[in-house]
């Protein structure tokens, strides 16, 4: 009886053992590739935050991927939240022609856990605007319901947003009141029209306005007023 | 060779994991809310089915019959765990469309199912076999499920439009829908067993009565 049950421990130690040992080997393999792949995705939101609306990069690839090398080291910090919205390091920063671009990444709580976004602002020395976003983990949130987020039409709805609604704070339409206004008319004052494409699923663009708020005090109040410009 | 082919069928009507078998439900249900949706989930668990399928064939002599459940769960996770990291790392794209359901795919009964009521007690071959069958069975299952609750929630299904907004209903994309749907296509699934018996019961009698006739 005895001389069974250490055999018996024996052999489920021995697989367990072997299950171990084969997925360290292939964690071992693939982790490079893994990192390699994440810079990867950052690189091709990046490149698709910085297309102007007739499909052409404001900034050249070569800089985007030379730039997002660079820094991906100090990538994934918090490096400031208004108590809603949190935006991680690093801050990129780009220009073209006197217009400067600044690309930013952070994340608001959702309806199951947190959104991943980022988002690119223009700022000309003087008025600093919403310029694209790209949604990039929705995976908490409902199918069929939040995370339609993913679609592209749905992204749209959220840029670009002159300064004049960036200070007033985004507002999903259904908080604003104001679900009559047309896409572009709700865009000028701050306000993202969603409830038409995204019903029922108030929570998960809510999450991404919070998250621009929180990027455009950041920018404006800190960023902005550091000394970097 | 017909019996072997009888081993990938046998999933798809007669012996359908979802709807007869009524295994997987978890994942069935949660993951249903688009055709998309239910074909990535599917096609997800059938790999992993196969491959577990395999395994747990080939060591089945060498596993004491008390600690065989561990020994599954442990190879099922370590399956599951490897796909994982080789998906994000060679195809980060489906990854991240899969990537909620591949750790789902562990907690599948059908998986666990397969492992103790067939993998441990048949041959590989038969077993990839079985693997293959069940697994086309639950894909199939989920597309569809997926497909009449895309259709009827939002009009579309794989995201082509259908008809009109005016036809949505609403709750099909919510949990209830999914229980309404299920409930459904197990009926019709049941009904066409009934259908089929009935059918062989007739043919069996007539035979009998023609038999008798001859005499």
């Amino acid at each position: 009886m005895k001389k069974e049950m250490l055999k018996t421990s024996l052999i489920l130690t021995a697989y367990t053992l072997i299950a171990g040992i084969s997925l360290s080997l292939v964690y071992t393999v693939t982790q490079s590739r893994i990192g390699s792949a994440e810079l990867e995705n950052i690189i091709t939101a990046m490149k698709y935050v910085l297309t102007d609306e007739n499909g052409n990069q404001v900034i050249p690839s070569t800089e985007i991927e030379k730039t997002v090398t660079e820094k991906s080291g100090e990538m994934g910090n918090v490096i400031y939240t208004d108590g809603v919205g949190t935006v991680t390091s690093p801050v990129y920063e780009y220009e073209n022609s006197g217009v400067k671009y600044y690309v930013l990444s952070g994340y608001a709580p959702g309806y199951g856990g947190n959104v991943v976004t980022m988002a690119s602002f223009k700022y000309d020395g003087d008025e600093l605007s919403l310029y694209a976003i790209k949604v990039l983990d929705y995976s908490q949130e409902t199918p069929g319901l939040g995370a339609k987020i993913a679609e592209e039409d749905n992204q749209k709805r959220f840029y670009p947003i002159p300064e004049a609604g960036l200070s007033a704070g985004i507002k999903v339409d259904k908080d604003a009141g104001k679900q009559s206004l047309s896409p572009e008319e709700a865009k000028k004052q701050g306000v993202v029209k969603v409830s038409d494409v995204m019903t029922g699923a108030t929570i998960t663009p809510r999450a991404v306005s919070n998250l621009l708020n929180a990027m455009y005090k950041y920018l404006r109040e800190e960023y902005l007023q550091g000394g970097a410009d | 060779m017909s019996s072997r082919w009888k081993e990938v069928t046998k999933g798809i009507i007669s012996e359908n994991p979802t709807y007869v078998q009524v295994l997987g439900m978890c994942p069935t249900l949660a993951t249903t809310t688009s055709a998309e949706n239910g074909l990535g989930m599917g096609l997800a668990a059938t790999a992993v089915l196969i491959m577990s399928n395999v395994v747990i064939s080939a060591i089945r002599k060498t596993v004491p019959e008390k600690v065989r459940i561990p020994i599954f769960i442990t190879v099922i996770a370590t399956l599951v765990t490897i796909v994982d990291l080789l998906m994000h790392a060679y195809i980060y794209d489906l990854w991240k469309t899969l990537g909620l359901f591949i750790p789902l795919i562990t907690v599948n009964c059908i998986i666990m199912g397969r492992a103790e009521a067939y993998a441990s007690k048949n041959g590989i071959v038969d077993s990839l076999l079985d693997g293959l069958g069940m697994g086309l069975g639950f894909t199939l299952s989920l597309t569809l499920l997926g497909s009449i609750r895309e259709l009827l929630g939002n009009g579309t299904i794989f995201g082509i439009k259908v008809w009109g907004k005016a036809f949505n209903m609403f709750v099909m994309i919510l949990p209830p829908g999914a229980f309404l749907t299920l409930g459904l296509l197990a009926a019709l699934f049941a009904t066409i067993s009934i259908k089929k018996n009935e059918k062989a019961k007739k043919k069996a009698n007539q035979q009998q009565a023609q038999k008798a006739g001859e005499q």
